[in-house]
């Protein structure tokens, strides 16, 4: 439809119809209200989003990907992640698969991930445990089948200490690994 | 199955005294081998005090060890926590490998976890930071000053092309194939 749509605009571009013409209502108005040139726009905000750095207004959050889950972190969050993780308590991690990172006036979206080193996650590990005993419980009547499992799941508790973005949007990736 | 018939509590994630936020305090506090000095069920336990207690009290000095023979009882761990959990553990007849994973679960957990059933795996004072979203969050506010009902707001302008439109589109189609022939 989208393609179908630009095909419909640049005609009527072409035809100069007027904007109340018998195809306006495909067309859509969407013009940019600055008639600037697209890089330089795009270097007022990524300077404009530094500055918001370092003045450093208001909390920041992250989307980290951990142990297969994505989760949303801010300082003082708690996790539980469940499964083998060889981490143990008292160790500070980094946490570096940042997916997202954002404050309240702007966000850094990964493609798939942030640049490293431009948002530092840290956490600690305050608890590993077993979960509560789950039931799975299976039956089928009438056909003289019935299983009974029981299974505790190691489950690690994570506080999460920090969510800092560095001022440096875009600047070269430095491979920090 | 539910678990509203279960005999267990549920709750969500905690943890004691704001632990990991500046200092992380280790939370176990005491723990309790009580064991028999003839009997074979007490044998693993038996043996993990001779080999591995002296080491496991020098690298946990948070950890309170005491020992208590009986006689005739069956061996039993019990882990005391600092926010007044306590966990008792009968170790019957458990190999000296057993005990020594079953002493470090003890020692790493923060309490009696396992007595509850999480509802949520995330705990977050803040909830929002962008601020929670609303149908109209990415509108365009020109919305707020127009008298509605208005023809631009109200168009529907999810249905499909008419036939009318598809003609009169052929016919300016072949209107400026004309003037470039033309021309």
């Amino acid at each position: 439809m989208s393609v179908f749509r630009a095909g419909l605009q640049r005609i009527t571009n072409v035809l100069k119809s007027s904007p109340g013409g018998f195809l306006s209502r495909f067309v859509t108005n969407l013009t940019p209200v600055e008639d600037k040139a697209i890089p330089q726009t795009s270097k007022e905000v990524i300077a404009t989003c530094n500055k918001l750095i370092e003045q450093n207004p208001s909390r920041s959050f992250a989307i980290i990907h951990l142990l297969g889950k994505q989760w949303r972190v801010t300082d003082g969050d708690l996790l539980v992640v469940e499964g083998y993780w060889p981490p143990n308590i008292g160790d500070k991690i980094t946490l570096d698969k940042v997916l997202l990172a954002a404050t309240k006036d702007f966000s850094l979206i990964g493609r798939p991930l942030v640049q490293p080193g431009l948002v530092t996650v840290t956490a600690t590990v305050i608890s590993k445990g077993l979960s509560h005993t789950r039931t799975h419980f299976k039956k089928k009547r009438r056909k003289q089948y019935m299983r009974i499992n029981f299974q505790r799941a190691e489950q690690t508790m994570l506080r999460i200490n920090s969510v800092d973005i560095a001022s440096k949007i875009n600047k070269p990736a430095s491979n920090v690994f | 199955m539910s678990n509203k018939n279960l005999f267990l509590k549920s709750g969500f994630i905690r943890a004691p005294i704001q632990n990991g936020v500046g200092r992380f305090v280790p939370q176990l506090q005491r723990i309790v081998l009580k064991f028999c000095k003839t009997y074979g069920a007490s044998q693993g336990l038996r043996e993990f005090i001779e080999q591995d207690l002296v080491d496991f009290a020098k690298e946990n000095p948070s950890v309170v060890v005491y020992l208590k023979p009986r006689r005739h009882r069956g061996p039993v761990i019990v882990a005391e926590y600092l926010n007044g959990d306590r966990v008792w553990m009968s170790v019957h007849n458990k190999t000296h490998s057993e005990i020594t994973k079953w002493i470090e679960v003890l020692r790493t957990q923060q309490g009696d976890i396992s007595s509850l059933r999480l509802r949520k795996y995330q705990y977050t004072d803040y909830p929002s930071v962008q601020g929670p979203w609303t149908p109209f969050t990415f509108k365009d506010p020109e919305l707020n000053t127009a008298q509605l009902p208005d023809p631009h707001f109200g168009a529907n302008d999810r249905l499909p092309i008419t036939a009318t439109e598809k003609l009169r589109l052929l016919f300016e189609k072949q209107k400026l194939s004309d003037v470039k022939t033309a021309e």
